[in-house]
């Protein structure tokens, strides 16, 4: 069992400038649930006044959404997410880490398995493989949402993209492995040499702890950083062998950021830029907080991520939307279910689907002149 | 740091009827519950108290009081604990009672100019709510996007806009506040002119806890100002920045900020905020003013003149209002920003009268050097109130040591030239051993009397201010 960093753990001055950012904090006005009152119990823990199996220590560790929102307004630079992590490899060993993550853990290594497997067979076939930029292909969005890859292929076809990729070990690294987060994230890193693109703020955000920043891009980042030879994005066009339409409504579009891209690699501004080129951009007061889905926490703590979750849906139904932007899965999950809940007409569309062209679901409808 | 008193454990009679007040889930007593609550933002103190109580109303305050009272069970109020004195850490266990939950603002009138609201709300959600019907709540604490408003009037928070403004006192037209016996008095009201009997409001607004609950506040607003601005001037040393300070006032100015930090406390801001602030002065000074934006102008060039005649280095208008907020937003997080440069940051509070601010700072830098500390100082230069804040590592024990020796000499200097020991973050713990001093031994046999006439049993904050 590892201990704290010292130094991560002695850099927070319990100031509290942190509270107003949380979003559990917001849920429960309760300190325990707060960045500060976690790291008490994280110093609880490492000076043994509070025993391993304590529950409320370990009902915190996974209340956390792990959003980092924390980190972005501390003046005092506690590194918040790594903290979390060491916090969470000594708190979820074995039976202590959570049924559900423990499932998709074995779920993602299985199928590294089957893939490094197949990449080893491959490799022997072809040797020299480019030095980048390649695409990531993250593990749960090729299962859950495959068009956003198509999408982002489409629309960045200079990418290489092996289809035996593997994981990049974010899971692990939130999820009380962080050992095994990091070689996997090595092991990707090795695989798709040179720069990666991907179209997931949390892979991206861990890869980048690990590779550096300078070998991860994230696709908005890619897009909007690319030399001049590729061209920006156009507006989804219209069919041009017709009879001239009808100046279409632009898409009212609005973003929910994904929070480890927005606190952890503090990218932000450019899926926003290249909205503006293709819709009417409009900003919710909540893009910048967590949406609840978390990584895992949408399936470890249903209740609370959809408690995190409410505010924000009445926002995007007050706001006329067409559709919500998304850049990472679990958001790209989490939104779609919670409209989809509530029989809401604005659909959440991953970035790289926007870009890539037309979407057929998501003709701007006519509204009535008042808006 | 201090050994508790005895005291009447927490038993599970007492943990019963709480919860038949507030409801099962908001009472809290298990170790791993109550350990959050152990620490506010004053570094070196800490100590667990039996339970936690979230109370939604006054009548459930109330109820705890009576319960407490009748079981001599010691009571902490607590809003965001982002107090600097140790006024939350329950020394002599017992329940810290968290306010938060009390966070809904009642009312906001134009008419009347005040506002009503209930003791969680925060600084910031109050300021923001008043900005939205062109109206301004004045107190300004650097902790004001946390702080709430309870602990600011219990406390009686200052801020950045103290010189023309005041402090939280000022505001403050009438409380709701439950006693310790758990009888709920109103003090004050609506009116700025009510003079019947003592004024209670008063002597709440900043008793720490000590005296009563403060479950309703009801606050002044005033007329927001068309506009608003800030300067900043680069100095040799703080000294010469103090003597700036004096020109100005002398030239007739009240401006509405007027603080400085000195060289480490640029570096630390910098490294967070990143606004691009001369690294290589010796001391920085933020200077600005609101009002009819012609006047604001003026007087914010008046102001960068005189810096520059008390030997600027370089003074300069911050252009846009996104400047200027962004210079303010920076100078409120010196302190956790200061923490950069150690791991325990011990930040006090003295205040001198303005003309004796460059003599203070010259006692405060020998006194760093006999000790042979990094003592880094900021603070509201125009009230005079100084931040002297003194950063050491973890675990260097004798350092911490040191650390209070030395600041039981600024305190004293402090008083030497006519100043106080603490100018707005309060006495707690942390500054009760210097209390007699400041006051006299008279004075402090009468706060303990109107403490005992509160608070017969004493079990509101025992072995803080009063006790
Ligand atoms: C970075 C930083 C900057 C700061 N800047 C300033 C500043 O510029 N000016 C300033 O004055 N202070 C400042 N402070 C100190 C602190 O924020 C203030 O003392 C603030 O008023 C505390 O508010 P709180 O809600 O956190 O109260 P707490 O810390 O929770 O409580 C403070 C005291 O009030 C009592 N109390 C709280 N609520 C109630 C209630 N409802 N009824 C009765 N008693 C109650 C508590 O028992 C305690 O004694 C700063 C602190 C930090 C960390
Ligand atoms: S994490 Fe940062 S903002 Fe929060 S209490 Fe600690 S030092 Fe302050
Ligand atoms: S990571 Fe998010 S949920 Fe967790 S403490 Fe920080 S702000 Fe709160």
């Amino acid at each position: 069992m590892t201990g704290f960093t010292p130094d991560l753990l002695n850099r927070c001055i319990s100031c509290g400038f942190c509270l107003p950012a949380c979003p559990t904090y917001a849920l429960t006005k309760d300190e325990t649930s707060s960045p500060r009152g976690r790291i008490n119990l994280m110093r609880a823990l490492e000076e043994g006044s509070l025993p391993a199996d304590d529950l409320r220590l370990g009902e915190e560790a996974s209340f956390c959404l792990g959003c980092r929102a924390c980190e972005t307004v501390c003046p005092a630079g506690v590194r918040y997410g790594a903290l979390l992590e060491e916090w969470r490899d000594r708190q979820w060993q074995g039976a202590a880490r959570p049924p559900v993550v423990r499932l998709l853990m074995f779920a993602v290594n299985a199928r590294w398995r089957v893939r490094l497997m197949g990449l080893l067979r491959r490799h022997a076939r072809t040797p020299d493989r480019p030095a980048g930029p390649h695409l990531m292909l993250g593990c749960f969005e090729r299962a859950l949402f495959p068009r956003v890859s198509r999408a982002a292929l489409r629309l960045l076809p200079e990418l290489a993209v092996p289809a035996a990729q593997g994981c990049c070990g974010a899971l692990h690294a939130h999820n009380g492995d962080s050992e095994r987060g990091r070689a996997l994230a090595a092991e990707l890193g090795r695989r798709l040499p040179g720069v990666i693109v991907t179209t997931s703020g949390g892979c991206a955000a861990h890869l980048a702890d690990v590779l550096g920043r300078d070998r991860v891009k994230e696709l908005s980042e890619y897009v909007t950083g690319r030399p001049a030879a590729g061209p920006p994005p156009e507006p989804p066009a219209t069919d041009d062998a017709g009879p001239a339409p009808l100046p279409a409504r632009p898409l009212r579009i609005a973003l929910q950021d994904s929070c480890h891209l927005r606190n952890g690699l503090g990218v932000w501004r450019e899926p926003r830029a290249l909205l503006e080129r293709i819709g009417e951009y409009v900003e919710l007061p909540s893009a910048g907080t967590c949406c609840g889905a978390a990584g895992s926490y949408a399936l470890v703590r249903p209740r609370d991520s959809r408690r995190v979750l409410d505010a924000k849906l009445d926002e995007i139904e007050a706001a006329g939307l067409d559709c919500v932007a998304v850049v990472n899965p679990g958001c790209h999950r989490q939104l779609d279910q919670g409209l989809r809940r509530r029989k809401s007409a604005v659909r959440a569309v991953h970035l790289a689907e926007l870009l890539a062209g037309p979407i057929d679901h998501l003709e701007a409808a006519p509204r009535p002149t008042n808006r | 740091m201090k050994t508790a008193p005895a005291r009447e454990p927490v038993d599970a009679s007492a943990l019963r009827e709480l919860r038949a007040i507030v409801g099962a889930d908001h009472v809290r007593h298990a170790d791993g519950d109550v350990t959050a609550y152990a620490r506010d933002a004053t570094p070196l103190f800490h100590a667990r108290p039996d339970a936690v109580v979230h109370p939604a109303s006054t009548e459930e305050v109330a109820a705890v009081l009576r319960l407490a009272g009748a079981r001599s069970i010691p009571v902490v109020p607590r809003g965001a604990g982002s107090n600097l004195c140790s006024g939350t850490v329950p020394l002599a266990g017992g329940i810290v009672l968290v306010l938060t939950r009390l966070d809904r603002i009642l009312e906001v009138s134009g008419d009347e100019l005040l506002a009503v609201c209930q003791p969680g709300v925060t600084c910031a959600a109050l300021a923001d709510a008043a900005a939205a019907r062109g109206l301004l709540y004045a107190p300004d604490p650097g902790s004001r996007s946390v702080a709430t408003i309870g602990g600011t009037v219990a406390t009686c928070a200052g801020g950045l806009r103290g010189l023309k403004y005041g402090v939280t006192r000022n505001y403050v037209l009438g409380t709701e506040t439950v006693l310790a016996t758990g009888e709920v008095i109103r003090t004050g009201g609506r009116l700025w002119k009510d003079v019947a009997g003592y004024d209670l409001t008063r002597l709440l607004t900043g008793s720490e806890g000590t005296l009563g609950v403060i479950t309703e506040v009801t606050l002044a607003l005033l007329p927001a100002p068309a506009a608003g601005g800030n300067g900043l001037a680069y100095f040799p040393g703080l000294a010469d920045a103090g003597r700036a300070v004096a020109a100005i006032i002398a030239a007739g100015i009240v401006p509405a900020t007027l603080e400085f930090l000195d060289a480490k406390c640029v570096e630390a801001v910098e490294r967070f905020a990143g606004l691009g602030l001369r690294r290589d002065a010796g001391a920085l000074l933020i200077f600005g003013d609101d009002g009819e934006p012609a006047a604001v102008a003026r007087q914010l060039d008046r102001m960068a003149e005189l810096c520059l005649a008390a030997g600027a280095i370089e003074a300069t208008v911050a252009g846009r209002a996104a400047e200027s907020e962004a210079l303010l937003a920076a100078r409120r997080c010196t302190l956790p920003a200061l923490s950069r440069l150690g791991s325990i940051t011990i930040l006090e509070d003295a205040g001198v009268p303005r003309p004796q601010i460059p003599a203070m700072v010259g006692h405060i830098d020998a006194i760093a050097e006999r000790y042979d500390l990094t003592i880094a100082t900021f603070g509201h230069a125009g009230d005079g109130n100084l931040h002297p804040t003194c950063v050491v590592d973890a675990g260097d024990d004798e350092a911490v040591e040191r650390a209070h020796l030395a600041f039981a000499e600024i305190f004293r200097t402090a008083m030497r030239l006519g100043g106080t020991i603490t100018g707005e973050h309060g006495v707690g713990a942390a500054k009760l051993p210097y209390l007699a001093e400041r006051l006299g031994t008279a004075q402090v046999d009468l706060l303990r009397r109107i403490k005992a006439a509160f608070d017969p049993a004493g079990v509101l904050n025992p072995g803080k201010v009063g006790s």
